[in-house]
């Protein structure tokens, strides 16, 4: 069983972030594997593992200029990655995102295609139903887990209230929340061979897109970007011999009982 | 060499990453509960293939005993890798690494050296892939520096055996190790000097008889890492148990004691490496974000002047590991006073900086839950094991005015 994981390189959340004057975030510094992606990859793995033949591929879209972020997803395990990079791409938008990463996958289309929920510098959380929609596969969001059995995937999609038991026909699109898995440590050998697995870096013109990706393409605009309101301090209940029902009312409101 | 490949990085990454996850949470079990280190220690060799990469290694090192060659570890593998490891624990619990240290790299390297194939069969292995824990015996309570003249713990031929008697004190791993590596006087019956007799080193298992492995004892630092005494009475071995099962080993057991100093002083560095990197990390951190009279004490000159030398000390022993590095790619070995020069600036640059970050951090520095008091007290021993700074002044000295 072959699979592919939409994975992304994010600029360190742990370092100060800045944009330019468009809002794009400035992606020049050091760039890592979203977090969020590790948990495809080892879900990735694990099955192509279970399944006893095949090989997990990464496929990405971005700078090309750093690739440690896809290098750490060769050292977990993955076979090869493609990554497309162009600087005709800036700008692009989820949907454009979404038509890049189609592109590439269906030049051999896998059996499974896994992607994080959402990214942790974007947060659309968009592209991988509309790359699914574009491949005219299903889709599964929000998998708790993942499952094979013979040509059907079986997943358990969290939801608000628990999770529903969801099948769909192979090829699908799945995407996995920080729960599915616990990504492994890259062994040093992993490391070590990651330098010479295999890192093919595409440009538009390679895969036959033109005006639908970049800013030209992009149908969302970025038109301001604003600090996160912080936060406020916390309602006071005072306990008049209420404190029980209200604490319990309050908890209600909330939803967590 | 002056930089972290990616390579490098990105092992850094997942070290770092484990020793978030694996030790850090715990370190009041290692610091204060008593809990032995081996268990994390083992988690982290199968976690990163580190255990198949010391079986690997055991393999080349006894074919090449096989094939006639002399033992000596030759390089296969990127030294950096085990420095990053170093430095990475260093930066949350430096006894992991002294633990870590003398069971895979003294009492190993030592059985490897000077051992028989069967030998290096029969104990290295196991300590290399940290399968059981080893101890290495040379200090005695009325010798440290001066630990091979002054030794007194005696090997009495008796027959085709050794009676064993005496004390070796401050013995890391010395309340659980599965295996001693141990050094004693030759006593023929001759009326030698004692200071001049032969040096032997022996293999000791756990639970022999006449064999007394102490408690751990109470001490200033290092928790992560139990030291004891091993006391020895009338404790009867072959000459299996005799590394190199002669009495004329390859370089003799004074040479082996010496050659390991050489690695354990440059280990020093990369250790001394990690706890500047924490404490450095963590007291701009404090000084950026503690005020008074409203002011950040970043901005402060007399805090300044500290954030500053604790920076140089950084760049500096950091470039100490990089060509260490460098030279052990090349297959070049410290001579004794460069390893000694290496490890007096460090360990010292490491006290200095551990102090200064408690001094930054005022009265938190001293309060254990901001961990620079105990980073502090790990490196005090840096100046003192592995050769005191005023030895290592010594074996600088005597190299420079050497006729």
């Amino acid at each position: 069983m072959n699979v592919v994981v939409c994975v992304k390189q994010i600029p360190d959340p742990a370092a100060p972030q800045s944009f330019d004057a468009q809002y794009n975030l400035d992606r020049s510094g050091k760039l890592i594997l979203d977090e969020a992606d590790t948990y495809g990859v080892e879900m990735a793995l694990q099955l192509v593992d279970k399944a006893g033949s095949g090989e997990v591929s990464v496929v990405s879209m971005g700078s090309a200029n750093d690739l440690a972020g896809l290098r750490n997803a060769l050292a977990m395990g993955a076979a090869k990655a493609v990554i497309v990079s162009d600087d005709a791409l800036r700008g692009t938008d989820a949907l454009g995102t979404a038509k890049v990463l189609a592109a590439v996958i269906k030049r051999d289309l896998p059996d499974l295609i896994l992607c994080a929920t959402e990214s942790s510098d974007g947060y659309t959380g968009t592209t991988p139903v509309q790359l699914a929609e574009l491949l005219g596969l299903p889709s599964i969001t929000f998998a708790k887990s993942v499952s094979v059995e013979g040509s059907t995937v079986k997943v358990n999609r969290q939801t608000e209230a628990g999770y529903d038991e969801v099948t769909a026909p192979l090829p699908c699109v799945v995407t996995v929340t920080a729960g599915v898995v616990e990504p492994r440590y890259a062994s040093f050998k992993g490391i070590m061979a990651a330098k010479s697995k295999p890192v093919e870096i595409l440009s538009v013109a390679d895969l036959g897109l033109g005006d639908e990706t970049g800013t030209k393409g992009a149908r969302e605009e970025i038109t301001a970007v604003v600090a996160a309101e912080s936060r406020q301090a916390g309602e006071k209940y005072v306990d008049e011999g209420d404190g029980a029902e209200k604490i319990v009312a309050f908890l209600e409101s909330i939803k967590v009982l | 060499m002056y930089e972290w490949t990616e390579e490098h990085q990105a092992i850094i990454g997942f070290v770092r990453r484990f020793v978030d996850t694996e030790v850090r949470p715990h370190i009041d079990d290692l610091e204060h509960n008593g809990v032995p280190p081996y268990d994390v220690l083992r988690k982290m060799y199968v976690t990163f293939g580190l255990k198949d990469m010391a079986q690997e290694n055991f393999q080349r090192q006894l074919d090449r005993k096989l094939g006639g060659e002399p033992s000596q570890e030759r390089r296969t593998s990127d030294p950096a890798a085990q420095m990053i490891t170093t430095i990475e624990l260093c930066r949350v619990s430096p006894g992991l690494v002294t633990s870590l240290g003398v069971s895979t790299g003294l009492a190993a390297g030592t059985i490897n050296k000077l051992g028989t194939p069967a030998q290096m069969q029969r104990w290295a292995l196991d300590l290399m892939t940290l399968d059981k824990v080893g101890a290495w015996a040379i200090t005695e309570p009325d010798s440290g520096s001066d630990a091979l003249g002054g030794m007194r713990t005696s090997a009495k031929r008796d027959g085709d055996e050794y009676v064993l008697n005496g004390q070796k004190t401050w013995i890391t791993n010395g309340p659980y190790a599965d295996t001693i590596v141990l050094y004693a006087k030759l006593d023929d019956g001759s009326n030698d000097d004692v200071r001049n007799r032969k040096v032997l080193t022996f293999v000791l298992d756990k639970g022999m008889e006449g064999l007394d492995q102490s408690r751990p004892m109470r001490k200033m630092g290092q928790h992560g890492s139990p030291t004891g005494d091993v006391f020895l009475h009338d404790v009867r071995v072959g000459k299996d148990r005799l590394l190199g099962e002669t009495e004329e080993p390859l370089g003799g057991g004074r040479q082996s004691a010496k050659d390991n100093f050489v690695a354990e002083r440059a280990g020093v560095a990369a250790m001394s490496l990690g706890i500047i990197d924490e404490c450095l990390k963590i007291s701009i951190e404090y000084a950026k974000q503690r005020k008074l009279w409203g002011t950040a004490i970043s901005q402060f000159q007399l805090v300044q002047l500290k954030l500053a030398q604790m920076e140089v000390a950084r760049v500096n022993v950091s470039n100490l590991v990089f060509s260490h590095i460098e030279r052990s790619l090349n297959g070049a070995v410290p001579t004794f006073a460069e390893a000694s020069a290496m490890k007096l600036y460090s360990a010292q640059a490491a006290c200095q900086v551990a102090d200064d970050a408690i001094q930054i951090l005022g009265g938190n520095g001293y309060i254990a839950e901001y961990r620079v008091e105990q980073l502090s007290r790990d490196a005090r021993v840096l100046r003192i094991y592995a050769g005191t700074d005023e030895m290592q002044v010594v074996a600088i000295a005597k190299d420079l005015t050497r006729p």
